[in-house]
């Protein structure tokens, strides 16, 4: 049975205002892109099918869709594609829409963005230490410290490499910021602004 | 001719060490040819010089003990006054047998024995061949084309054959040249960036014809009657006109297939808002493309589906990519969707497919079902989508476009099964006659010929030809396919395809009047001579000849038209009566050769096989598999023939008489992915080989004696394989009862 019938508004709406939207209209179904993709065993459609369900308008699955939020950007499906399709630029577009739309399709991935994020903004580097400290503790403190714990033999081994800096808590000591974080800070938001949907 | 022989032995290659060339003299004694040299390397300039020394002293016919004939043509090549047979001894002789022996004398005296029978083999043919005369025609030969088909592949032959010098006639049935492109609104993008319709261009290239001055168009006319043979050709045309013609370029185009079949699949009929992709091109003519918010094109519309259209047309995904972008251009906000089984767009046409998509056509995958459509406009569309596996919806379509493939615009020609040949005469007459009422009751060029007045066919009504090799030959001598009647094709190719097939066609005269043969025997200047006070007009050389050129006089005697012969010796093959020969090939040439291998007797336990073989893929095969180091039992024996086809059986009855153990044919593949040279060739020769039964039975023999195999060129590696298990099959056999008699 028919489940839904096609519907341009949603692939019209992915082509206008996500980043790299309109790539996707150069896709041929190959599959390349989703059988090249390392976490293709963790996704529900993968790349080639999303576009599917883009053209079909099926807007709800793919905007809450976890894989929209699983790439990893390893750049193996843009590197392979033969139609020459930015497939991470898509699935990032998408992620970065969906968020944007108020659609969490993958609570931790959005977390952990968003400290990543932050780290870059406020500081002008990713602080290896900062970051994760505070995806640890981004359901409060008690259960912070138990997957802390869980991970004290990696910590361990990334401080005695000076892979890591010793850090009693988020914050304390504040990271370093770089030189000149106001510019940096100044071409973010200005990228931010000219971003699809944000024009004008 | 009076003969004067003389026979010059290669040393060089090897040869010299491996044989013993005080032998192969002797071989040579029950001949005629007393004359024999040897040199340390024939091919040399000092070796060529030998022998042309001896030419101008009078020598004629020309035996060369070396390399197979299909190398060094061009040192062995001493005039048309000159007879010269070449003997394979290096690639049949020495290369092929060096098998493991235990006892190195008993090797080398195989390939003595083996060496010897090649040299008395070939002087035994060498002392049948004659030099002949080319044929002539008695008329002039004419010189003139007439393309009939005045659509985008018939305007380009005429002018391709006008420009290259050949007076041109151009026959189109409409009021008006231009057949389909005349129908067109645009072509879709033809050259980079392959991003623009284009226009057709017709008028450019009507213009052309008008200005050139030798072409003459007849407009709303068809060809009557054609009589005659290449390069004297007569044509009548129902206006009442008439005219000669050297060869013709039959450049009919093609029909869509009827919509109207697929009524129940593709609810074709029920609204004029569902048409083809030639009404859809009428309407964006006649500029009737506005307020198109949805449209779908439904692709192989009857294509690839047994029920329908077996095969791909080729065109009709292009023609929905333009045609979608028509409806892109006239409102870019229309929804397009081109639902599809493949996408084929070769070559270059990939860009035009990317260019749909950026304009945001939606392309979705179908499986072999057809889309349900419903609805009375707008229309909605039940589809899988193979893509999401899942079956969609699609809604809102102000129209649907059924992509509708192509079908030639030719009378399919069903031909007798060829068992019917030399069967009860009134069971075959019997099957030709169902074949005639299957065959479609209309003819493009109405030809006088015995075998009937179109064009043989394959089952799809398009041109019988060697597809691969000559693609715009059709069983007809002189008479040239280009176009969608040839294959589906699209505007660029039927462009090209003209320019060929023109040019084909003007080699044609030329061909006759040099009194040579045109492809696959470019240039053999010998033609079949039938000795006609022994024929019993059997006419199976009428009936077999897969080129139609034996037509009948009045008092139903074989009529040859050597401007139409191929020279592919079929004929020679069917005649029962053995009257049918060439001056350097024939039934007794063969024989004479099947008769000059030397038996050894039973005790010795050397059985002897012959292989005949198809020299054009073959042949060069065996050659090939040779020269790659294939070894194999040097109690075999090869005798080219121009064709399997030209099989005679008595040569099969002759060889067994005298002792040979066992016959292998190769010949090319045959059936309806035939690789036959002259098209009907090996299917002959396994038609006549179903009878051999009744010789063996005859001479008391097991049927494993004799085999046929087919080979392709490509097959080289299969040979020794073959070659060993028929040996094998041999020693189960044993010996030929008639060897000693
Ligand atoms: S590799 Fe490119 S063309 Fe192929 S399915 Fe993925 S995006 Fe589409
Ligand atoms: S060209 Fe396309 S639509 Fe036409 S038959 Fe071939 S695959 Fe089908
Ligand atoms: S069968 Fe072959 S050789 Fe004989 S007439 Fe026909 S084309 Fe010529």
């Amino acid at each position: 049975m028919a489940t839904k019938a096609y519907d341009k508004s949603f692939r019209e709406e992915v082509y206008d205002k996500v980043d790299a939207g309109e790539e996707i209209k150069l896709c041929m179904q190959c599959g390349v892109c989703g059988i090249t993709c390392p976490l293709r065993d963790e996704m529900t459609y993968g790349p080639r099918q999303i576009w599917s369900l883009i053209r079909a308008g099926k807007r709800d699955e793919v905007m809450n869709c976890s894989d929209i939020m699983l790439c990893t950007s390893c750049y193996t499906c843009k590197v392979r594609c033969p139609r020459g399709v930015k497939v991470i630029d898509v699935m990032h577009g998408l992620a970065h829409y969906a968020l944007q739309e108020g659609i969490v399709p993958r609570e931790n991935t959005s977390k952990f963005g968003k400290f990543f994020w932050n780290s870059i903004y406020k500081t002008g580097r990713i602080d290896e230490t900062e970051v994760p400290m505070r995806y640890s503790m981004r359901r409060g403190p008690i259960h912070g410290i138990f997957e802390t714990l869980e991970m004290m033999d990696i910590g361990r081994a990334l401080l005695s490499h000076k892979r890591m800096h010793f850090k009693l808590g988020p914050g304390i000591p504040p990271s370093k910021k770089i030189k000149g974080i106001k510019g940096l800070k100044k071409m973010l938001d200005k990228a931010e602004a000219m971003s699809p949907g944000k024009e004008a | 001719m009076d003969k004067n022989y003389a026979c010059y032995l290669c040393k060089g290659c090897g040869l010299g060490e491996a044989l013993d060339f005080e032998a192969l003299e002797e071989a040579l004694e029950d001949s005629d040819i007393s004359e024999v040299k040897d040199h340390e390397a024939l091919c040399s300039p000092e070796g060529v010089a030998l022998i042309q020394a001896d030419i101008d002293g009078g020598v004629n016919a020309v035996l060369i003990g070396a390399c197979s004939a299909r190398v060094k043509t061009d040192e062995f090549t001493f005039g048309k006054e000159v007879l010269v047979e070449r003997v394979p001894l290096r690639e049949q002789g020495l290369w092929c047998s060096e098998a493991e022996y235990e006892d190195e004398e008993e090797a080398g005296e195989d390939r003595q024995m083996l060496a010897d029978d090649y040299l008395r083999m070939h002087a035994a043919k060498l002392g049948k061949a004659e030099i002949g005369e080319p044929f002539q025609l008695e008329e002039d030969v004419e010189k003139g084309v007439m393309v009939v088909g005045g659509g985008v592949a018939g305007i380009n032959a005429a002018l391709a054959a006008a420009k290259a010098g050949a007076p041109v006639c151009l026959v189109e049935k409409e009021d008006a040249l231009g057949g389909y492109l005349g129908k067109m609104a645009k072509l879709g993008p033809q050259s980079p960036p392959y991003q623009e319709l284009q226009d057709t261009g017709l008028e450019e290239l009507v213009a052309e014809v008008e200005a050139a001055d030798n072409i003459k168009v007849f407009t709303g006319a068809t060809v009557e009657k054609t009589e005659g043979a290449p390069g004297n050709f007569s044509v009548t045309l129902s206006n009442g006109e008439s005219f000669r013609a050297g060869a013709i370029v039959q450049a009919t185009g093609w029909n869509p297939y009827e919509a109207e079949k697929l009524a129940d699949e593709l609810a074709y009929g029920t609204s004029d808002k569902i048409v083809s992709n030639v009404q859809f091109e009428e309407k964006a003519k006649a500029g009737d493309l506005g307020g198109i918010n949805g449209v779908a094109f439904i692709q192989c519309a009857g294509s690839r589906d047994e029920n329908h259209l077996p095969y791909c047309s080729a065109v009709c995904c292009l023609v929905s990519l333009k045609q979608a972008m028509y409806v892109k251009e006239a409102n870019p906000e229309a929804a397009v969707y081109v639902i599809y089984k493949d996408i084929r767009t070769p070559g270059q046409s990939e860009e035009v497919y990317r260019q749909a998509q950026e304009l945001g056509v939606v392309f979705i995958r179908r499986g072999e079902d057809y889309p349900a459509i419903s609805g009375s406009g707008p229309f909605a569309i039940e589809t899988q989508d193979v893509t999401l596996n899942d079956t969609v919806e699609i809604e809102d379509l102000d129209m649907v476009v059924l992509a509708t493939g192509m079908v030639p615009n030719n009378p399919s020609v069903v031909e007798p099964p060829l068992v019917a040949l030399g069967m009860d005469q009134d069971e075959a007459a019997k099957l030709a006659e169902e074949a005639k009422a299957a065959s479609d009751d209309w003819s493009v060029l109405n030809l006088e010929y015995r075998q009937g007045p179109n064009l043989p066919t394959l089952k799809y009504g398009y041109p019988d030809s060697h597809f691969i090799c000559f693609p715009y030959e059709t069983r007809r001598t002189g008479i040239y396919a280009a176009g969608a009647v040839r294959r589906p094709m699209r505007v660029t190719q039927a462009t090209e395809d003209a320019t060929g097939a023109a040019l084909k066609a003007m080699q044609s005269t030329r061909a006759a009047e040099a009194g040579v043969a045109v492809h696959p025997r470019s240039g053999d200047d010998t033609f079949p001579d039938f000795f006609m006070q022994r024929c019993t007009q059997c006419k199976r050389c009428t009936e077999e000849c897969p080129f139609g050129a034996i037509n009948e006089d009045a008092e139903a005697n074989p009529l040859p038209n050597p401007t139409r012969c191929r020279r592919c010796g079929v004929c020679m093959g069917a005649c029962p009566e053995r009257i049918i020969s060439f001056t350097d090939y024939s039934v007794d040439m063969i024989g004479s050769m099947i008769k000059s291998i030397e038996v050894p007797d039973e005790d010795e336990e050397k059985p002897r096989v012959i292989v005949l073989a198809c020299e054009n893929d073959a042949l060069p095969a065996i050659d090939l598999a040779a020269k790659n180091g294939a070894k194999w039992s040097p109690y075999v024996r090869f005798i080219p023939l121009r064709c399997l086809g030209s099989l005679n059986l008595v040569w099969i009855a002759d060889a067994l008489a005298s002792g040979i153990d066992g016959i292998l044919l190769f010949g090319c593949k045959r059936g309806d992915d035939y690789q036959c040279h002259f098209i009907k060739g090996s299917e002959l020769a396994n038609v006549r080989m179903s009878k051999i039964s009744e010789t063996l039975d005859r001479l008391v023999l097991e049927s494993d004696r004799v085999r046929v195999e087919e080979i392709g060129f490509g097959e080289v590696d299969k040979i020794p394989g073959i070659l060993d298990e028929f040996m094998e099959t041999m020693e189960e056999v044993g010996p030929n009862p008639y060897k000693g008699f």
